[in-house]
């Protein structure tokens, strides 16, 4: 029984396509198998190296990690024949104690293409690898084989036998595969490697991925990899290796997933990158320095918060708390410098208070996984009202219809020092407030950077935003000679203070108007009868509260109360004029959808990332965007103009937003036909920016194009 | 937290720290294989040679067989301190005893200097030492100023020793004549150093 299945074997043996001397080592049994059993003349077959491990033994991947060999093939074939690179499989981690090797267990077939010369004789040919391996478990051993194969020349193709093409097609399988529409970007830190790998719209990242370099010693192997989520993107982040590689210019190597890579039928893809800065949008910004910004890390991030934070002090929406807030420096420059010095320390507190708090309340609604925006308070119709009755507040202060002192005194004893820090500290908290819906230029890509990242380089920028935006005030209030340059105090103040009442009331109306985008005509009605109450409050309060009675202030306050509670915005209110949202003529409504429908049909797309209340949006809109120039510029090239309102949250902009390394607006930016890179545009625009960023596109296609 | 808890899992998953070149070398006390202590402090002021040493290893082997790491030992005899190092666990299946590593370092004729023993693995964890052979070289002062492979040939053949850029001699070669070491880090291969 037995000698006839040996001759069977034998007989079967000498009719396949090759004889493959099995080379047994110890540990590995190695042979050659050929992709079909007869090929043809001038056409590449696929030739497998196929070896079989001892349970626990390894050979090695391309980069072998901390220590080991890979394994080499040396091809020696007839006169003519190509032999292609060997094409490795994905690699496995295997863990030695405090080290990493990345290899393989069990089996593995290493593919290479041999190519015959094109109108050679049919016929059998032998061919010969020279093989050398290194097979470890705890000791290593290096082997090596001489293995021979017959391919046959035939001038038809012949299907291998089953074992042959089942262990083939396994090696396939297992190749990493490019996968279409990815971008990948790398950066260096001091260190760490950073890889991200960005997938094409509509495409989700699978939940684990880990990377092998193919170059060794970039990366220490054994060192876990940090993968996170940046937007649609998947961030992973590697210890450089210790001591640091030399010049790492790019980094080449195969990202393994989990299951399978969607929309592929590979769990590995090629990956291949440039080392240069992430770059926090999909392209490079166009003349902005927020692109800039991002490029250079975490120091860089932290300078352009910082003037970021400064530049928020000229924003439409802090200079009025700025005003007073000078106003109040004014009073005291007479006064004793150290107390000053103190006020400007409470002043910055108050800043840096409410911006880390802010900070913390956005990242645990980052980890409860909502996504969010900066300027997200304003897309809540209650923080809207209850901002708008403030300033309302504080308007009428301003007017002189009350003021503080009698309520001020009632609550504290000792006003003079006490009531003055309270009241520094309250300013440096409302600024801050009011900054956030204004993305000055820098502000965007350093947010942008960080909110991605872990929670103490958030809060770290955060802080460096923070005590920007305090500088100047704290500046002042530790040279107060810088303050003789304001003019001395007298009767002109009181008309000044007058005066400042009303940049806080266009802010009122500015808010009503943003209310009225988020709930409509009657959330605008609820919120005017409620500041008519709340005036009717304050106006009792100035007029009787200092008669010292307990009645006249309970009424002023139940007065302002129920201003409060009218003013309160309705649920049914919400979403009232959704539709009528996108009014101006000329824009249509955004979707990705419809950018990626017109870029394929060769059309250039504008889209404004805006919302209501976003004042430098509105501002950007007025004074570039409406100009006629402008408009005639969009229409001679034929550039689709789309509006994203982000008014209201809306998830899909949020997402959109992140793609392009932002999570605030304005963003600007242009969709160009052919799937290159969205440009974008500086947060602050004028007519000749966007005419010149106009004039940068090619040129309207005449529509019927004749190809020679 | 999860910051804190990322970083407690990549001490402990990968407990090798580094001797980088520029900084100074991490101190030690072992015994040799006489029984002696040697402290690294002992060498102030001369040139020091650490080699992560495992005669198993075919990597090793390669050096030794070729009689290219006994010809290195004995040509800077004069003007280093060439200092083996076994990090090797006793539970590892390349551990050999003091006994058989005296035993073949006679038959290979090697002569450094000392033959440390670090069973523990403390030493060569401080150092990063990954694979057999790895190499470091600790000048007067101290300092670490080279980290890594012992040549540019990732193999175990011992042809290729011959044509090789060896990283070593061209560092000592380098101080010796009073210039700065050119290539200071290298990426070290061999077999992996087998940790406790």
């Amino acid at each position: 029984m037995l000698r006839i299945f040996l001759l069977a074997f034998a007989v079967w043996c000498s009719g396949g396509a090759f004889a493959a001397p099995v080379v047994k080592t110890e540990h590995v049994e190695a042979e050659l198998v050929a992709e079909k059993a007869a090929t043809q003349a001038g056409k590449p077959v696929t030739v497998g190296l196929r070896l079989r491990m001892e349970p626990q033994w390894h050979t090695y991947w391309k980069n072998p990690g901390d220590s080991g060999l890979p394994t080499k093939i040396e091809w020696v074939l007839p006169e003519g024949w190509k032999a292609g690179a060997i094409q490795w499989p994905y690699p496995h981690p295997l863990p030695v104690g405090p080290l990493m090797n990345y290899g393989y267990e069990d089996e593995v077939v290493l593919l290479s293409e041999l190519t015959p010369p094109a109108g050679v004789a049919n016929g059998n040919v032998p061919v010969k690898a020279r093989v050398e391996w290194l097979v470890c478990k705890d000791i290593c051993i290096p082997e090596k084989g001489e293995l021979d194969a017959t391919l046959t020349l035939a001038s038809a193709d012949a299907p291998a036998n089953a074992r042959v093409e089942a262990a083939i097609a396994r090696a396939r399988n297992n190749l990493p595969v490019d996968a279409s529409g990815w971008k990948f970007d790398s950066a260096l830190n001091k260190t760490s490697l950073v890889v991200r790998l960005t997938p094409p719209e509509g495409v989700e990242v699978p939940a684990k991925v880990t990377f092998f370099p193919e170059r060794e010693g970039i990366i220490e192997p054994a060192a876990p990899q940090k993968v996170s989520r940046e937007g649609r993107a998947v961030r992973i982040e590697m210890k450089l290796a210790d001591p640091p590689p030399a010049a790492v210019k790019s980094v080449a190597g195969v990202a393994v997933a989990g299951g399978n890579w969607p929309k592929t039928d590979a769990k590995a893809i090629n990956v291949a990158a440039d080392v240069g800065a992430l770059p926090s949008a999909s392209g490079a910004a166009t003349g902005s320095v927020a692109g800039s910004a991002a490029a250079a890390g975490t120091l860089a991030s932290l300078f352009f918060a910082l003037v970021g934070g400064m530049i928020l002090n000229l924003m439409p929406c802090v200079f009025p708390v700025l005003g007073i807030k000078v106003m109040g420096f004014v009073e005291h420059a007479h006064g004793e410098a150290r107390a000053m010095r103190m006020q400007g320390i409470v002043f910055t507190a108050g800043v840096l208070v409410s911006f880390l708090a802010l900070a913390a309340i956005m990242l645990s609604l980052r980890s409860a996984g909502a996504q969010l925006g900066w300027g997200f308070q304003l897309q809540s119709p209650w923080v809207v009202t209850l901002l708008a009755v403030l300033f309302f507040v504080l308007a009428l202060n301003l007017s002189g219809v009350f003021e503080w002192g009698a309520f001020a005194q009632s609550l504290t004893s000792n006003v003079s020092a006490k009531g003055r820090y309270a009241d520094a500290f309250i300013s440096g908290v409302l600024a801050s407030v009011v900054a956030t819906p204004c993305t000055a230029p820098f502000m965007g890509a350093a947010i942008g950077a960080t909110l991605t990242q872990d929670a103490a380089s958030a809060l770290v920028v955060f802080f460096a935003l923070g005590l920007g935006m305090a500088l100047p005030v704290l500046l002042l209030s530790f040279f107060p000679r810088w303050l003789r340059m304001l003019p001395k105090p007298g009767a002109w103040m009181e008309t000044f203070k007058q005066v400042l009442a009303f940049p806080l009331y266009a802010t009122v109306a500015w808010l009503a108007w943003v209310l009225g985008n988020l709930g409509g005509v009657d959330a605008i009605f609820a919120l005017l009868a409620g500041l008519v109450l709340v005036a009717m409050g304050a106006w009792f309060y100035g007029r009787w509260a200092h008669a010292g009675g307990i009645w006249q202030p309970a009424i002023a306050v139940m007065l302002a109360i129920v201003g409060i509670v009218v003013a309160w915005p309705g649920a049914g209110s919400a979403g009232a004029n959704e539709a009528a949202k996108v009014g101006e003529t000329g824009w249509q409504p955004w979707s990705p959808e419809e950018v990626r429908r017109l870029t394929d049909a060769g059309r250039p797309v504008f889209v404004d990332f805006t919302a209501a209340w976003c004042v430098t949006c509105q501002v950007n809109k007025r004074v570039a965007l409406h100009n006629t120039d402008v408009v005639k510029a969009f229409a001679a090239r034929d550039v689709t103009t789309l509006k994203a309102d982000w008014t209201r949250q809306d998830p899909r902009i949020t997402k959109e937003l992140a793609s392009l390394g932002r999570n605030a607006v304005p963003v600007y930016a242009i969709y160009l036909p052919g799937g290159e890179a969205p440009r974008l545009l500086p947060e602050v625009l004028t007519p000749s920016l966007v005419l010149d960023e106009i004039s940068r596109l090619p040129a309207k296609q005449p529509t019927a194009v004749t190809q020679r | 937290m999860k910051t804190i808890l990322a970083i407690a899992a990549a001490i402990s998953t990968s407990a090798l720290a580094s001797a980088t070149p520029g900084l100074p070398a991490p101190g030690f006390t072992l015994t040799d294989l006489s029984g002696k202590a040697v402290n690294l402090a002992d060498y102030k002021g001369k040139t020091v040679v650490l080699e992560w040493h495992n005669f198993e290893c075919p990597f090793v082997q390669k050096h030794y067989k070729s009689g290219n790491m006994q010809s290195l030992q004995k040509k800077y005899a004069n003007d280093v301190v060439w200092l083996a190092v076994s990090s090797t666990a006793k539970t590892a299946s390349d551990y050999i005893e003091p006994a058989s590593i005296s035993k073949q370092l006679s038959e290979f004729k090697a002569q450094p200097a000392r033959y440390l023993l670090d069973e523990p693995g403390t030493v060569g964890r401080a150092y990063g030492a990954k694979t057999t052979p790895h190499m470091y070289i600790i000048d007067g002062t101290g300092k670490v100023v080279y980290n890594g492979a012992i040549d540019d040939r990732q193999s175990t053949n011992v042809a290729d020793v011959k044509g090789a850029k060896n990283y070593v001699a061209l560092a000592l070669d380098e101080m010796k004549a009073g210039k700065p070491v050119s290539v200071a880090a290298t990426t070290p291969y061999g077999c992996s150093v087998h940790y406790k």
